[in-house]
């Protein structure tokens, strides 16, 4: 039976009327038309689906939405801010870190996460952070660049 | 050397923003007012006949719009290639018999996927099992199962449909289960292997491997009741699908919309059309609402064809200083249930060794074999990195027997710049020998070569048509000015990932010498582009690109018409600079691209200012009422293909663990010479990607089949390179010019590949000193060839 539930979703308050199976990807695909999330494998082996929740990069693709009720859930679009792109964002642009971009959504979310729990990484760590992200177009180095780049330009 | 404002760098993506915001419409992406989902039931078996289908209870399901079988389609058949000695043999849904696991039999249209689904399970179908046939050389005895009857075509080929004049379509019978054949030769092969004081001869074996592109495919169809049919696919190229939608659906081509979508990966498996596009269209058409099939990953791994399985026969004859003199081929091409590309690739398997090594006599022929598996398509590099896999392993095999150094030895078989290829088709650029050179200076072969026990070094070499005469012919470009002063470029290329948006923009903001935003490309649309090549035999940027080239340039002749005579100064006189027309030296009297438009509208009778241009490869191929000049054949590789080659030479570096079979990459480095390269960035990003597809290839990628059915259909059982498998890679640009391309820009898309998969297998065969003849190279494949040689 489907039922009411309230989602933070980019800061937003959304309530959504969902299966008790729903997974989060579908509620955020379907529900909210929030399309920035892929699926590419729908059994978390790749990562394209990747968003924030609380913080951590989750596989949306194999967690159920009710899960997510009450906690900060974040997607590739509420990733700019007052119209600006976040600096990982200018950096895959910079850096050609994408080519035809179906996983780059979920790879800059696991950036995101992953530079905010090591603010000073080495690029092997970089490696290690994106590695559950599958790219087939890049060969991933500019987009360890990219996030490199990003971190180096971070505040410390 | 010409300065150039745009070309030769590395600027960023123009839809770059779209990407990294999410905001990139992919085909998953859409969804419609009123759209239905629909669901393909496919078959658990590799060979049975169709009794019967019962759909009643799956029609009375709540939800369910329409539930059809191969019945009510019909016989109407597609393929990739449609000719009347190769006609059609697939149809969108099987209709008497299945010959592969997860052929469709029927289809639902149903308000939800969910509840589609359920209505599968509601298809109640009655198979009769056939004896099935897996193995191509069994298939080609006599007495094995027949995987087709006669194929007896009911209406005109595409051949006859594109007016190339030939025989009309007949009934094809294939004996011994083989689809289509070739036969290409020259010079006088017996005499070669005479002359020769060398003789190898071997057997290499090639499997499947998927395209593994990240977005798993899906089709958006909305037919209106006007008549009109609007489609979002993934796909590289709207000619080839919009051809097909109309035929099989009898409805004009111009009705139907292939629109704008971004494709989450290609790599040549996006090029033809595909079971789930038509019925998607289908059910559409008879629901009169939109329709979306997603296929899962599993579908597309199960169903979607993948890369050309082949077994190569390969024997070279060669002198004792390593002068090759003839080379016969025998390529069977396993193509599982339906032929597809494989006329194609047979010849391709040919012609793309044609540019690297001067072969004076030499004998390939070709069988296409039907078995009872997953039909095969192009991958990135069509029969490129199969045959490459066998000629280069052999090389070095002949090298090591020899004694020969294998640089010198392959310099000295390279073709040369100026050569004619036996086709005919021209070497007007060349850049191969410097490939060579430089990546061997780059990885130190002559000082590391032989040097350290269970360290290897090996060498690919590749090569790829810049775009090709056949099917969709030729490309068109468009680009209008606006009163601002910004120009709208109209081409009908396919944005992957190949960047081509941006390449497109580069190419025509060089010409009219402005910046880069004053063109907004519009892309990949079939009812707002001119007809274009599509992406595909990696003609993008040679055909297509010339075309944009032209377009720009007719542009600016008219713009500097219209200055001339509106500043009533000699055109002569005028020139573009910097987004600006500058009369002589005096820059007070500079008109803006705004002033041009404006001067157009007003002062010449309302000129809107379109620039045109239009290209078409080896333009001396043509045919036109019933005339056909140079004819090209794919059966005996006879007349000119391509207007220019782009080669990749590559050199790895391996060291292997003995004890575990574990190989580490120690560099990897690629040469390409794809002529001026366009947009830098793009260009080492194609070479990497490719590299890295090629280490895939190598270690793990396969697709496995086992008694028809596909055994690692998800991600954790077909392994692809992550972020953590990619050692040092380093791409070297030879720059050779090629006079025919765009700026001297031709092909980088295909070849790094082929030549990346045979450098690191020939690496890692070197580091072992023992051959391994199959791909990929695992680490029980690479023990097992240790223990070999011990024993
Ligand atoms: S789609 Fe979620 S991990 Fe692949
Ligand atoms: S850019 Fe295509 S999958 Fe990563």
């Amino acid at each position: 039976m489907k039922r009411s539930v309230l989602l933070s979703v980019n800061g937003e308050r959304r309530e959504v009327f969902i299966k008790p199976n729903s997974t989060l990807l579908e509620v955020l695909r379907d529900e909210l038309l929030l399309t920035g999330a892929k699926e590419a494998c729908g059994s978390g082996e790749c990562g394209a689906c990747t968003v924030l929740v609380d913080g951590k990069p989750v596989n949306s693709c194999i967690t159920l939405a009710m899960e997510a009720e009450g906690k900060a859930i974040e997607t590739i679009e509420g990733l700019s801010k007052e119209g600006k792109l976040h600096p990982l964002q200018e950096a895959f642009i910079d850096h050609h870190a994408f080519q035809c971009g179906f996983c780059t959504p979920g790879m800059i979310m696991s950036a995101k996460a992953f530079l905010k729990r090591s603010p000073e990484p080495t690029k092997e760590e970089i490696r290690n952070a994106i590695s559950g992200n599958i790219c087939r177009c890049t060969g991933y180095e500019n987009a360890v660049d990219a996030i490199l780049d990003t971190a180096v330009g971070t505040e410390k | 050397m010409t300065n150039f404002r745009h070309i030769k760098k590395g600027p960023r993506r123009t839809d770059g923003a779209l990407i990294v915001t999410g905001r990139a419409d992919f085909t998953g992406d859409i969804s419609l007012p009123g759209m239905l989902f629909g669901k393909i039931l496919r078959s658990p078996y590799p060979h049975a006949r169709i009794v019967e289908i019962n759909t009643e209870k799956a029609k009375k399901l709540e939800g369910v719009k329409e539930v059809i079988t191969g019945k009510d389609i019909g016989y109407r058949r597609f393929s990739f290639i449609d000719t009347p000695a190769f006609p059609a043999d697939q149809t969108p849904l099987a209709v008497d018999k299945v010959r592969f696991v997860g052929e469709g039999v029927a289809a639902v249209a149903a308000i939800s996927e969910d509840i589609a689904v359920t209505a599968l399970h509601l298809i109640d179908v009655k198979y009769e099992e056939l004896p099935p046939v897996f193995d191509p050389e069994e298939a080609m005895k006599d007495g094995a199962p027949a995987v087709h009857e006669t194929i007896e075509p009911n209406t005109t080929t595409a051949w006859e449909d594109f007016g190339i004049p030939s025989t009309k379509s007949r009934p094809y019978k294939a004996v011994n289960n083989i689809s289509n054949r070739n036969l290409i030769e020259y010079g006088d092969i017996g005499k070669g292997f005479e002359d020769a004081d060398y003789l190898k001869e071997d057997r290499f074996e090639i499997p499947s491997t998927s395209h593994m592109a990240m977005e798993p495919h899906a089709a958006v169809a909305s037919y209106q009741p006007t008549g009109k049919l609007d489609v979002w696919l993934s796909h590289m190229g709207f000619e080839h699908k919009r051809f097909w939608l109309a035929k099989l659906l009898d409805m004009p081509i111009s009705r139907v919309r292939v629109h704008k979508t971004y494709v989450g990966g290609a790599f040549g498996g996006k090029i033809s059309i595909f079971p789930y596009e038509f019925i998607a269209a289908y059910l559409s058409r008879l629901t009169l609402r939109p329709l979306k099939i997603t296929l899962t990953r599993e579908e597309v791994f199960c169903v979607c064809p993948p890369s050309r399985r082949m077994i190569v026969y390969l024997k070279t004859g060669v002198k004792k200083d390593g002068t090759i003199t003839a080379q016969q081929v025998k390529v069977i091409d396993d193509v599982g249930a339906y032929r597809g590309s494989s006329p194609t690739a047979l010849y391709l398997a040919h012609v793309f060794r044609n540019p690297i090594y001067n072969i004076p006599n030499l004998k390939h022929e070709g069988y296409g074999v039907y078995t009872n598996k997953l039909y095969t398509t192009a991958k990135r590099g069509h029969g490129l990195q199969q045959i490459v896999f066998a000629v280069e392993s052999q090389l070095d095999m002949i090298c090591d027997e020899l004694g020969l150094d294998k640089v010198e030895m392959r310099l000295k078989n390279f073709r040369k710049k100026g050569d004619t290829l036996p086709n005919g088709d021209m070497l007007r650029s060349y850049g191969l020998p410097e490939c060579l050179e430089e990546a061997a200076k780059k990885i130190g072969w002559r000082e590391k070569y032989g040097k350290k026990k269970f360290r290897g070094l090996g060498i690919g070499t590749a090569s790829m048509f810049s775009g090709a005469h056949n099917f969709p012919f030729s490309s068109a470009a468009m680009i209008r000015l606006n009163q601002d002063g910004r120009m709208i470029l109209y081409t009908g290329q396919a944005e992957f990932g190949n960047g081509v948006d941006t390449v497109m923009a580069q190419i025509a903001a060089e010409v009219l010498d402005c910046p880069l935003d004053y063109v907004i490309v519009n892309s990949g649309d079939s009812e707002v582009s001119p007809h274009d090549l599509g992406n595909w035999l990696s003609g993008g940027v040679f055909v297509s690109g010339e075309a944009v080239r032209r377009a720009a340039l007719d542009l600016k002749d008219q713009m500097l018409q219209h200055a001339a005579a509106g500043l009533d100064i000699p055109v002569e006189d005028l020139s573009i600079r910097d987004g600006w027309i500058i009369p002589g030296s005096d820059e007070s009297k500079k008109l803006s691209f705004s002033d041009i438009s404006r001067y157009g509208i007003q002062m010449a009778g309302g000129d809107p200012l379109i620039g045109k241009g239009f290209s078409k490869c080896v333009p001396e191929v043509y045919f036109w009422k019933g005339k056909f000049n140079k004819t090209a054949s794919l059966s005996s590789g006879k007349g000119r293909f391509t207007e220019a080659y782009g080669l990749t030479l590559a050199i790895a570096e391996v060291e292997v663990n003995p004890n575990t079979g574990e190989v580490e990459i120690v560099e990897v480095v690629l040469a390409d010479d794809c002529g001026t390269p366009i947009n830098v960035k793009s260009v080492e990003g194609q070479i990497m990607s490719q590299a890295v597809m090629g280490i895939g290839d190598v270690f793990y990628e396969e697709v496995k089949i086992k008694n028809g059915i596909v055994m690692n259909p998800n991600l954790l059982e077909y392994r692809v390179p992550t972020a953590n498998d990619i050692p040092k890679i380093t791409s070297i640009i030879v720059d050779s010019y090629e006079p025919n391309g765009p700026f001297g820009a031709k092909e980088v898309g295909e070849s790094p590949r082929a030549a990346a998969i045979s450098a690191i297998a020939n690496a890692i065969c070197n580091a072992i000193g023992e051959r391994i003849y199959t791909l990929p190279m695992t680490g029980d494949r690479i023990m097992e060839a240790l223990h070999s040689k011990n024993t």
